[in-house]
């Protein structure tokens, strides 16, 4: 039998059709994009401003380096790195807890104390942490105290310059003086390339970054389009029509209704995003080029996984489909928005665990335990797209989670129509659990 | 059209639910013939609504049969069903014609032939010029017509009402009336739940009468009041009222200011209290053998059959 019957489809029409003529739509579709360019200028513009607010507020580094190890080349380093540095002779007779009380009264913002340190080990490399058996508390351990909070372009400063003063240090001991220490601590980069059965390469960053992308985006849209399925429930609750609709309407068919018509209202709106990014891509990147190139990122390279997509949107479709049961059936226990909250709950649990979990499955796709999750219905429909975006996954995982999880949204859809039958023409108090289990067992 | 015309519109057996240790309708029988105009009258509580929730397929009875149209199916009887509830509210934010048209799509009707009769529709209540207005701008009384248009709007052959006359204002109950007179013209069968018993009496040709989710009685009107007997004199006098110190014949009496009605013993005879008025030597101004009001008839049987007039069941309560 067809489920979508004529009047099935009329419900589907209305609920579409209302939802995407209202303000909220035509808000959150445009909203999001717009979300998303400002948090990028933002966060553009906040680096920017970092970056300088270091540069303007100048700093006085104190160098507290009682055994004179390598206070003469810090300061060295410090003053190449443009920062204002000077011994902390006033300093260098005191334990850190003293100093710690001195550094009020006086002239230093920064005081940076090198340990007196008796050990070969230490006196080469002051920066470096201390074997536990060496350690004795603070003092024997390289500290910065700083009066306000210190920002992190300084405190990369400082680092950068203790490592070069410790290197140098270094080379000097073993008469060494004309290699510059940059040089020697210059980092290496290397690409990590993922090489699928197919031989196709992937570059694992990009893959990774939108494996988490991914999975944010399905949260978002699952916990969005829930609780709209709640609110679509609760309207015919209090506008007093549900009467109505289920003289003329099997209570399921009411609820298929009001799922698909949600479902098709996320759609739009995605297709709406796609079409948006598209554009932007289009426009933007052509603009963009030469910057990504300068970055290392050739766009061209990046292929589009088009089977991925299409398989992750069947997962967002299976999982969209079993959470609107879920909350359809939460829905038609309650008549108030105070309740709502309250039903709501455990099933947003059931969408934030598994979006944790994914962040943990991104790091190690291949895992063990994050292949089970991806098998898990609940956990699948976040988990395994993110795995198909961080690594290749065998096809019969994919297709034992598809199946796992098909199973559980028509088992949540008979359980949750069930409730809806009874529930939908319940008015007043919320349904009680032992309620709700009798609901299910007698229909 | 489905049956025979003699088949009876709706037809109950021994229709039994029971909602928690609450029992809502108790062993009913019912038979509603084609065309009539039927009415379901009880108290609040009485288990009327689980009553026309139980033939509209709402809810399923706990024992006993329904058939609508002489099909147990009626799933596939709903096209042909109308149904106000007594609850009718509307998607407050959808424009009448279109709400209408969705009503009329949820019924069989084709969008395009439903929105046509919606504007049609609401133009003959005279709302033609807010068709296309949210509906949460209406008044109520424009509210409670396009409720009642929603209803009426596919043609069904089956109207079934629940307390259709509540909270409407006075101008609105004639403008329903007039409709579902038209309906009834058209060939429809109507039934109607009221505790207002006069609407009932007013309007319909055959009652069931429900009381602690019993059957009283049900019946044709006419029949019911001829059956219950006259046993109401309306009187009015000038002269002595000893004459009607008659314990032989008389059962009560009561004064309506310009006139007193006397209820006779079951069995005594009219005549024999008119003879001893005319021979006390009183002026008699009137001497009328009034037809009992379905109301009495209601209490009296409730009476009779043990049940309280107040009701301990509950038929709003839906869910077990």
């Amino acid at each position: 039998m067809n489920p979508f019957t004529p009047r099935v489809a009329a419900v589907v029409r209305r609920e579409f059709i209302l939802r995407v003529k209202s303000k909220w739509f035509l808000l959150s579709t445009l909203g999001l994009p717009v979300l998303i360019v400002g948090l990028g200028v933002l966060s553009a513009f906040l680096a920017v401003r970092g970056a300088t607010d270091a540069g303007e507020e100048r700093r006085l580094i104190g160098v507290a380096d009682p055994a004179g190890l390598i206070g003469d080349l810090l300061i060295e380093e410090f003053l190449a790195d443009s920062l204002d540095a000077v011994r902390a002779a006033d300093m260098e007779a005191v334990s850190v807890d003293e100093a710690r009380t001195r550094l009020a009264g006086s002239s230093y913002d920064l005081l940076l104390m090198i340990p007196r340190s008796e050990g070969r080990r230490s006196a080469e490399m002051p920066g470096a942490t201390p074997d536990a058996d060496e350690g004795e508390g603070d003092d024997e351990r390289t500290t910065l105290l700083a009066r306000a909070s210190v920002p992190s372009v300084i405190e990369s400063s400082v680092r950068g310059a203790l490592q070069r003063a410790s290197v140098r240090a270094r080379l000097r001991s073993i008469g060494v003086q004309s290699i510059d220490p940059g040089a020697l601590l210059q980092r290496t980069s290397f690409d990590v390339i993922n090489v699928t059965e197919s031989g196709e390469a992937r570059s694992q960053d990009i893959y990774r970054a939108l494996s988490f992308g991914i999975a944010f985006f399905f949260y978002f849209i699952l916990l969005i389009y829930g609780q709209m399925i709640v609110r679509a429930i609760l309207e015919e609750k209090q506008s007093d029509i549900v009467e109505i609709m289920v003289s003329s309407l099997r209570p399921w068919e009411l609820m298929l209704g009001k799922i698909v018509g949600v479902g098709a209202v996320g759609i739009a709106q995605m297709a709406v995003w796609a079409l948006v990014f598209a554009l932007a891509a289009v426009y933007g990147l052509t603009a963009g080029a030469s910057t990504l190139a300068e970055a290392g990122i050739d766009i061209a390279s990046i292929p589009i996984p088009w089977g991925t997509l299409v398989l992750m949107f069947f997962f967002l479709v299976f999982g969209y489909l079993l959470y609107a049961g879920m909350f359809a059936g939460a829905g038609a226990t309650i008549s108030n928005e105070h309740d709502a909250q309250q039903v709501m709950l455990p099933i947003t649990m059931l969408i934030i665990l598994p979006f944790i979990a994914t962040q943990g499955v991104i790091q190690s796709p291949n895992a063990g335990w994050g292949v089970i999750l991806s098998l898990v219905p609940f956990f699948s429909p976040l988990v395994m797209p993110a795995r198909l975006f961080a690594t290749s996954v065998p096809v019969w995982q994919w297709l034992v989670s598809l199946v796992l999880l098909g199973v559980f949204v028509l088992g949540a859809a008979w359980v949750a129509g069930r409730i809806f039958r009874v529930g939908i023409l319940m008015k007043g108090q919320r349904a009680n659990l032992p309620q709700v289990l009798r609901w299910i067992r007698h229909g | 059209m489905i049956g025979a015309v003699n088949t009876p519109a709706i037809r109950l057996r021994g229709v039994t639910k029971r909602f928690d240790r609450k029992t809502a309708v108790r062993d009913l029988d019912l038979e509603i013939p084609h065309g009539s105009i039927y009415g379901l009258i009880g108290p609040n509580g009485a288990g009327k609504t689980t009553t026309l929730r139980i033939i509209l397929d709402i809810i399923g009875p706990d024992a006993g049969s329904v058939d609508v149209f002489g099909s147990p199916n009626v799933e596939a009887m709903r096209t042909r069903i109308g149904y106000l509830p007594e609850e009718r509210g509307m998607y407050q934010k959808m424009t009448a014609a279109d709400h209408l048209a969705f009503f009329g799509q949820l019924k069989g009707l084709k969008r395009k032939d439903a929105l046509a009769r919606a504007r049609s529709g609401l133009d003959a209540v005279g709302l033609g010029d807010r068709a296309d207005d949210k509906v949460e701008t209406f008044s109520k009384g424009m509210a409670q017509k396009a409720q009642f248009l929603g209803v009426i709007l596919h043609e069904p052959d089956l109207l079934v009402l629940d307390e259709p006359f509540s909270g409407l204002d006075p101008l609105n109950v004639e403008l329903f009336k007039q409709l579902l007179q038209e309906r009834q013209r058209a060939g429809a069968t109507i039934l109607l739940s009221t505790h207002l018993i006069e609407d009932a009496e007013r309007l319909c040709e055959r009652v069931c009468m429900i009381a602690g989710a019993t059957k009283v009685l049900d019946g044709r009107v006419r029949d019911i009041k001829a059956a219950a007997g006259r046993r109401d004199i309306a009187l009015s006098f000038e002269g002595n009222p000893t004459f009607l110190d008659a314990p032989d014949l008389i059962e009560d009496i009561s004064a309506h200011g310009t006139y007193v009605e006397v209820r006779m013993l079951e069995g005594a005879d009219p005549q024999a209290l008119l003879r001893r008025a005319v021979d006390s030597g009183a002026l008699i101004s009137r001497f009328e053998l009034i037809e009992p009001s379905l109301r009495q008839i209601f209490i009296e049987k409730a009476t009779e059959a043990g049940l309280s007039h107040e009701d301990e069941s509950e038929d709003d309560e839906a869910a077990a």
